[in-house]
Order: structure tokens, then C-alpha cells, then sequence
């Protein structure tokens, strides 16, 4: 059989699958927001792991590490440092937004920001940020699920086709299900997309160099400016390991649909044991991200583009089946992103925006139907933002996840008690000032003195905002006494300290 | 700025108890390790090979797997 036959089949297969799941997951669905936005705050921890690992690797993770690996040599390694540094702050940062949420009621990050705050206007600053820059992920991840198909049939479904059908399947089991349908499909999509990278790392390895430690040894003598920095275009240097270290650590966990994550969880502890095994998952998938791009730097040199090296070599090296798996897998990584951000936006418009502004008094059915009808427009508009734009999948990222990372000074603000504490206005002056820093330095001058653009913006926001703060008025005491004391009690518990400020 | 009415709560930045102080010099002091000056200049080299690996790649997974095993002992000593 045609190896496109079994590829396609496969990857519609797995389709298959996760509209099962999703109309399953509808069955339990019941007429209560929490539940539909939030998995009713009970995830346990199997779920919770495979969800945010799934959710985290992403299209990028499949065919853009492999392309950097390939083209920029082992420099790509830092993903290592992002991935740790991804469960320490989950670890510590993850648990005091679950305890927020939990004691608050939060849904999204504007009702964490905009509570402690107490402004409107950071509410509706930080829902835009969060719809905005997320939307270009939408894109990042259609782009990369068009690729697959595109790749998996043999050019015989068009980019343009393959990228709808994949939207339309990620937004149906989405309304049907809710956010028990995403989380349940990512553990389908986590354990198929590690198993897949990492079957397809080896079978390559294996048949191409006779394994790991043949590939390392014959790259150390054929190529060897791939195994030190800062690699053979001198990509990696210090501002862009430093850069890529914080923009894909940071950056992407202050994402609602990360962030939100943390308010679904059962308890305190599932979120530590997270933050402590998560980067297992994440730092490890890279590893035969490593294997694919340093061996398909050896095996086919002179691909035109870098980000489709996995899925040449398979087509080139491996036997149909496994391609289709591994292309499934693929399929896999990108749409439990995918379906993440399409929930995250979905909730972040219905609660922030529609709830808020529109209609504050609704049933819980009237805003689950408008989250539905939320759904389909982000589709559209998705869609229609991928079939018209034409960019690198990783430069792509890097902007959403820059973007994100303007939140950074207020979210700390919030969870993070000090004696200075940040205003509404430093935090507002602080995102605008990152804003544009960050424009500037993505695209008008990108990477100045080849320190990443992420870097730059966050540093400038985290100047303004702290000096805005010092002029400025703080929320009122009883405001910070009920969150920060919140914090304090979770933290430390119910210590001498409290009782006798209190 | 804040009048008297305000918790003065000490910093949630610096850990308080003797666990969180040895996760958090450990966490710090090992990722260190694992970034600029550091990676680019004493780490940046193929020879020794470490376990059949060149000398950066295993450098950096090693102190990756360190770095996991401190977030593991601190969750297990209830940081």
C-alpha cells in the first residue's frame, strides 16, 4: 500500500478517535460553567500531566525543534533549560494561581489581575493580550497541521483543505465537550505524540547510523560546528539562549490557555508534582528532536526547508505504517494546542468580555451557548489568518510567546507578596511600554545587539512598571489584606505573623 | 505609598524555612550552570566525551536531570 494511503488513513483515524472522545465527553457535560470552562476545578493529576504537556509541545515542538536542531546544531539544547525551568515555575508560581482561583472564583487571568488590580481597565488590557498574541498561535498551529497533512497525502489535499478539516474537527469536539473533551483528547494526543517523536527518532537512528552514539560520533566528524555554540550561522549566542530561555518558558505559561490550566486543578499538590515532573515529559521529547534534526543534517543536507526534515526523512527512510503514526502524532501535538488556545479564547471572550459587559446575568446554558458560537468565530477568523499569512512556524511563536510575557511584572505583582506594590497604573504603563519595545525589537530592529527581542521588551516593562508604581496609587489595603493574606495563609499557613498584623 | 494600613508581609521571594533555602540555592546555583557565561565558554567543547556523548550535549542533559531532581526532592519535603 502507497505510503500517503496509510499516512492519511492513520491521521483520519486518530480524527476518528478524539470525535469519539469529544461526543463521549459531552455525555458528562453538565449545565454548569465551571464544568464546561474549568473541568469543574478537579483534574487529577494523570490528566493534568498529559493536558499541560500536551498543550505545551506544540506543532513547534514536532517540526520546528527538529528544523532548528538540523540548522543551528546543538544550540537547540537550551530547550532543556526552558523545560526545567517551565516545572519550577509551575511549581512555584502554578500553585498560588491555583489557590487564587480556588478562593476567588477566577476563571481567566484578567479576573486574577483585575481583582487585585481593581480596574476595569487591566481586565480588558489583559484579555486582549491574551486574545491577540494567542491567536497567532491559532495560526502557528493550523500552519503546522496543514503542513501535515499537505505532507502525510502526497500533496493531493491541498494546504487549504487540510488546514480546515483539522480546524473544524479541534472546534467540534471543543463545543461538544467542553473543556473535558480537550483534556481528555490530550491524553490521547500527549502519549501518541511522545511515543510517535520518539519511535521515529530511533527507527532513523537506528537504520541511518546504527544508533544514538554512531550518530553523535559520525556528526563530531562530519559536521562539528553542529555540536558547539553559537552553531554554524552563530545563531545561539548568549542574548539568544538567554532569550529563547525566558520567551519559551515564561512567555508561553502566561498564555491563559497554560494558565488556566492551573485553576482546573484538584489540589495544590497535583500542581507541585506537576511543576516537579512535568519537565520529564517536555525536556525529554527534545532529545529525539536532537536525534531527527543532527541526523537529517547528515542524511539530507540540503532540504529547502528545515522545519519539514522529520517528516521527509520518514517518507524517505521509514517503512508506510510508522510514518503514519508518527505523522498522526504530529497531527497529535498540534491539535492539542490548538484545541487549548481555542478554549482558552473561548473562555477568555465569554467570561471577560460577555459576561462582564454584555450580559452579567445570564444562565449558565445562555453563556455556554455563546462560548459555542465564540468558538466558531475563532475558527473563522484562524482560519482565515492562516490561509493569508506566509511565515516561519518559530518565529511565529516567538512573537505569541513575547506577547504573553508582558503579563509577567503584574502576575508576579499579584502572587508574589512584597512590601512595593505594583498599581494599576505601573501595570497598565508597564504592558504598553513592553508592547512597544517588543514591536520594535521583533521587527523593526530585530534582536539589538543580538539579545532576543523578548528579552528587551519584558526588561523595559519591568522598569516602567515598577517606577509608574512608585507614583502612583496601590490597590486599597483591603484588597491586598484579602489576596496577599490569602497567599500568605496558603504559603505559610496560618502563621504568628498573620494573626498579629491582622 | 502605602499607609500603615497594609500587611507587611515579609518577601515571598526569599524562602523561610531551611528546605525551600536549599531547593532554591540549588535550583539557582545548577541552572547557572546551564546558561550564558558559563555554556558558552567552559561547557562549550565536544571533547571529553560523558557516556558515549560529546561533552556539551551530556554537560547540559546532566545538569538537566539535576535540576529535576531538586524540584522532585523539594515537592517530596513538602516545599
Amino acid at each position: 500500500m502507497d505510503v500517503w494511503v496509510v499516512a492519511t488513513g492513520l491521521i483520519f483515524t486518530y480524527l476518528g478517535v478524539t470525535v469519539v472522545l469529544g461526543l463521549t465527553a459531552n455525555r458528562r457535560l453538565t449545565p454548569n460553567l465551571e464544568d464546561f470552562l474549568l473541568y469543574g476545578r478537579k483534574t487529577g493529576f494523570v490528566i493534568l500531566y498529559l493536558t499541560v504537556v500536551a498543550t505545551f509541545h506544540s506543532a513547534f515542538a514536532f517540526l520546528g525543534s527538529g528544523g532548528f536542531f538540523y540548522t543551528h546544531g546543538i544550540g537547540f539544547w537550551v530547550a532543556g533549560s526552558w523545560t526545567v525551568l517551565v516545572g519550577a515555575i509551575t511549581y512555584v508560581l502554578g500553585t498560588r494561581i491555583w489557590a487564587l482561583g480556588k478562593k476567588f472564583d477566577y476563571f481567566t487571568p484578567a479576573d486574577m489581575l483585575a481583582d487585585f488590580y481593581e480596574s476595569e481597565a487591566v481586565r480588558v488590557v489583559v484579555a486582549l493580550v491574551s486574545v491577540g498574541f494567542t491567536i497567532l498561535y491559532i495560526q502557528v498551529q493550523s500552519r503546522g497541521l496543514g503542513y501535515i497533512l499537505v505532507v502525510a497525502s502526497g500533496d493531493r489535499i491541498s494546504f487549504e483543505l487540510g488546514t480546515l478539516i483539522l480546524l473544524v474537527v479541534a472546534a467540534g469536539y471543543l463545543i461538544a465537550g467542553g473543556l473535558r473533551a480537550v483534556y481528555w483528547t490530550d491524553v490521547l494526543q500527549g502519549v501518541w505524540m511522545y511515543v510517535a517523536v520518539w519511535a521515529g527518532a530511533l527507527m532513523l537512528t537506528y537504520e541511518l547510523f546504527g544508533g544514538p552514539l554512531a550518530l553523535w560520533r559520525r556528526v563530531a566528524v562530519e559536521r562539528p560546528d553542529l555540536l558547539t555554540l553559537p552553531g554554524p550561522e552563530g545563531f545561539f549566542t548568549p542574548g539568544m539562549w538567554i532569550g529563547f530561555m525566558v520567551v519559551f518558558s515564561f512567555g508561553i505559561i502566561f498564555q491563559p490557555h497554560l494558565m488556566i490550566r492551573y485553576y482546573t486543578a484538584a489540589s495544590a499538590q497535583t500542581i507541585k508534582w506537576l511543576g516537579a515532573t512535568t519537565p520529564i515529559f517536555l525536556m525529554t521529547l527534545y532529545i529525539s528532536a536532537a536525534l531527527i534534526g543532527l541526523g537529517g543534517a547528515l542524511a539530507m543536507p540540503d532540504i529547502e526547508i528545515a522545519d519539514r526534515i522529520f517528516p521527509e526523512m520518514l517518507f524517505n527512510y521509514a517503512p508506510a505504517w510508522l510514518t503514519g503514526i508518527i505523522l498522526a502524532g504530529a497531527t497529535a501535538a498540534a491539535m492539542s494546542t490548538l484545541d487549548s488556545i481555542l478554549h482558552a479564547n473561548m473562555t477568555v471572550l465569554t467570561r471577560d468580555v460577555y459576561q462582564r459587559y454584555v450580559s452579567p446575568d445570564a444562565t449558565p446554558g445562555h453563556y455556554i451557548l455563546v462560548g459555542r458560537v465564540i468558538v466558531v468565530a475563532l475558527l473563522i477568523v484562524g482560519y482565515l489568518l492562516t490561509v493569508n499569512t506566509l511565515e516561519l512556524l518559530v518565529v511565529l511563536v516567538a512573537l505569541s510567546g513575547a506577547g504573553a510575557l508582558q503579563l509577567m511584572p503584574a502576575v508576579l505583582g499579584v502572587c508574589f507578596p512584597t512590601r512595593h506594590l505594583l498599581t494599576r497604573s505601573g501595570v497598565l504603563s508597564g504592558i504598553g511600554a513592553g508592547m512597544v519595545t517588543l514591536y520594535v525589537t521583533l521587527v523593526v530592529i530585530p534582536h539589538p545587539l543580538t539579545l532576543h527581542g523578548g528579552i528587551w521588551s519584558v526588561l523595559i516593562n519591568f522598569i516602567v512598571t515598577i517606577g509608574v508604581s512608585r507614583f502612583t496609587r496601590p490597590p486599597t489595603a483591603a484588597t491586598v489584606w484579602r489576596i496577599h493574606g490569602e497567599l500568605e495563609r496558603f504559603v505559610y499557613g496560618d502563621t504568628e505573623e498573620l494573626r498579629r498584623q491582622s | 505609598m502605602p499607609s500603615d494600613d497594609y500587611p507587611r508581609f515579609r518577601s515571598h521571594f526569599r524562602p523561610r524555612t531551611r528546605d525551600g533555602r536549599i531547593a532554591v540555592i540549588s535550583f539557582l546555583v545548577l541552572f547557572a550552570l546551564t546558561q550564558p557565561p558559563f555554556v558558552h565558554t567552559v561547557a562549550n567543547r565536544i571533547s571529553p566525551w560523558l557516556l558515549g556523548l560529546p561533552f556539551l550535549y551530556a554537560y547540559l542533559l546532566i545538569i538537566y536531570i539535576a535540576l529535576i531532581g531538586v524540584l522532585i526532592w523539594a515537592q517530596r519535603r513538602g516545599v
